[in-house]
């Protein structure tokens, strides 16, 4: 085997390898022997089939197997005798392979960059801490009574007004004829819920008790049901009664219908779960300021290969997203050169910290336990009830999509670990500071609801994104951490930008 | 003894091609290959000289000799029926020193 350098520039090597003609001879002739004893051709025993005869028959095979064996080993050999980590797999060329000439490919690769974690005792960070008021526990109590408020008809006869809820009669028809579910009787409509066909409790509103009310609308293009989609229809509705929602009065009555004792114990339960949230919140900022800060001391190049295909699987979502049209109104505007741009930045944040990420957890011997796996793989099985066994199945059939599940987990470790031997300090703030949106400023969320519900749907979308990367083009499941890694974070980044 | 045999053969192109069945691939019909010789699937009616003439003329190779045997059909129970399949016959043909026939590509 001899092997020539041909290009060494950055992180992208280059090779030319040459192996003897004699030594492909030699691996043919051996694997025709070995077919020997395991052909079975009509008319000869086994195991007494003359080489001549299998040379003839599966002689093609036989040398494309040798051929490949012969280019993938001579590929690692050469790598591992030069200590070269490649990033993806290598792209291999095959120049020349005739019968009795030497064997000759090119291997091209982009090897892992050298990283050197920084001291992580050196990291600044800052934690923030929430203080829980006794104005927001009564607040979300109110909101929860809300919840499990009933109503009651209004005292007063007036005309129905958003967030009524109207008892009706309705039937409904498409060109004068009655169609199948276009009918019911008593039906308690929440005006505003938005739970009908659009303009259909719009034209509710301001109805009384007793009013006969002739709803003309038309069913969206995209109704469930074809047959009526686009459609125009005319419902005739009765109203018969409209009643207003009551809060549920906060007493200990309330709190053992939720399944506490005492008000008292609703309100303990009520502050715990709003820690629970804010630490959530505070973690994720944690979270945010440390990869930035990494980001910013590390300074490495990354492999092109690992980036181009970053940038093709975030431009691949944006694509489709654009064909549904469910881009965000942000990325609207922006041109398509503005866009790659951003993406190319996207990328490139990903990939490097989860290389980074990866080497950092590789060297202290970080490692997600089979255990650890189960559960996050059972947790995922529960978003999906009613096909818990066949979700479980699937994951555990498929290596790419267990190595999407060990991906987020191994991140979090290795987060852990380096925000522990980080600079922490903690700050109080109330809770809206804490919810405030760091990137938006001030028009950003002001309502601590408004935050925590952004805050949880952020969330959910990069756990959604860390779950996607199935199709990651790597096939070493340990290449598909850094990938799978900083996919979620910077998806969560993107969120917040 | 038919006046077949006595009469000069001539073999037309298509009985030469009719002539040469199929080559038999077997543990024994290699054996042959040390010395030569070839073996073919020929029907049961071909002759000697016709296999002879066919051969040389198909494969352009000189033929020393050739031996024929007529290979009796087994017996076989089939559904519970008795059957029979057919008879045929094998030419093994000996070619001279320095020629040789590539019986698996086919003609």
């Amino acid at each position: 085997m001899q092997v020539t350098e041909t290009k060494n520039e950055g992180l992208s090597r280059a090779y030319a390898i040459t192996v003897p003609a004699s030594d492909i001879q030699q691996r043919v002739e051996s694997r025709l022997q070995e077919l020997v004893g395991q052909v079975n051709i009509p008319g000869f025993r086994p195991g007494k089939v003359p080489v001549k005869l299998i040379r003839q028959r599966y002689g093609d095979a036989v040398k494309g197997e040798v051929l490949q064996a012969a280019v993938a080993e001579n590929a690692s050999k050469a790598l591992a005798d030069r200590e070269i980590q490649p990033a993806m797999q290598p792209k291999i060329e095959v120049t020349t392979f005739e019968e009795g000439k030497d064997l000759e490919f090119k291997i091209e690769l982009d090897v892992l960059p050298v990283i050197e974690p920084v001291d992580f005792k050196t990291v600044e960070l800052e934690r923030l801490k929430a203080r829980i008021e006794d104005k927001e526990v009564d607040e979300s109590l109110l909101r929860m009574a809300e919840n499990f408020g009933k109503t009651e008809p209004v005292a007063k006869p007036r005309k129905s007004k958003e967030g009524d809820v109207v008892v009706i009669d309705f039937e409904g028809s498409v060109g004068g004829e009655a169609f199948e579910g276009g009918a019911a009787k008593d039906y308690h409509l929440e005006l505003g819920a938005g739970r009908f066909i659009p303009g259909f409790e719009s034209q509710l509103a301001g109805a009384a008790a007793g009013d006969h009310v002739k709803v003309e609308v038309a069913f969206p293009e995209n109704y469930g049901n074809p047959g009526l989609a686009g459609k125009d229809a005319v419902f005739e509705v009765d109203v018969k009664e409209i009643r207003e929602k009551v809060p549920a009065t906060i007493d200990d009555e309330f709190a053992k219908q939720v399944g506490l004792e005492t008000v008292a114990d609703l309100k303990k339960q009520m502050r715990q779960r709003l820690e629970g949230e804010y630490a959530a919140v505070a973690r994720d900022r944690v979270k945010r300021q440390l990869l930035d800060k990494l980001d910013a001391v590390h300074d490495f190049e990354a492999p092109q290969g690992m980036l181009d295909a970053e940038f093709d699987s975030i431009w691949n979502q944006y694509e489709s997203a654009r064909k549904n049209q469910e881009l965000d109104p942000e990325d609207e505007k922006k041109s398509e050169e503005e866009v790659r741009e951003e993406f190319h930045g996207i990328a490139a944040r990903r990939v490097r910290l989860g290389l980074l990420l990866a080497a950092v957890g590789q060297r202290n011997n970080i490692e997600v336990t089979p255990e650890e796996v189960n559960r996050a793989l059972i947790r995922q099985a529960q978003n999906f009830p009613g096909h818990e066994r066949r979700i479980i199945e699937a994951y555990r059939n498929n290596e790419n999509l267990m190595a999407s599940l060990r991906a987020p987990i191994f991140e979090e470790k290795v987060v852990d670990f380096i925000i522990e031997m980080a600079d922490v300090k903690e700050r109080e703030v109330s809770a809206e500071e804490l919810l405030r949106d760091p990137d938006a400023g001030e028009e950003g969320a002001t309502a601590a609801t408004a935050a925590t519900a952004k805050a949880g749907k952020a969330k959910k979308s990069a756990a959604k994104k860390a779950a996607a990367p199935g199709k990651a083009p790597d096939k070493a499941p340990d290449k598909d951490k850094p990938k799978a890694k900083p996919k979620a974070k910077a998806k969560s980044a993107k969120a917040k930008e | 003894m038919t006046w077949k045999y006595f009469r000069k053969t001539t073999v037309s192109k298509e009985r030469q091609y009719e002539l040469l069945r199929a080559p038999v691939i077997t543990e024994k019909a290699t054996l042959g290959s040390e010395h030569n010789q070839v073996t073919f699937r020929v029907p049961l009616d071909a002759t000697k000289p016709e296999i002879k003439i066919a051969v040389e003329q198909v494969f352009e190779v000189k033929v020393v000799s050739v031996n024929t045997l007529r290979q009796q059909g087994k017996k076989k129970m089939f559904r519970g029926r008795r059957g029979q399949r057919s008879d045929y016959k094998k030419a093994i043909v000996r070619l001279a020193e320095g020629h040789s026939i590539d019986v698996t590509t086919g003609i």
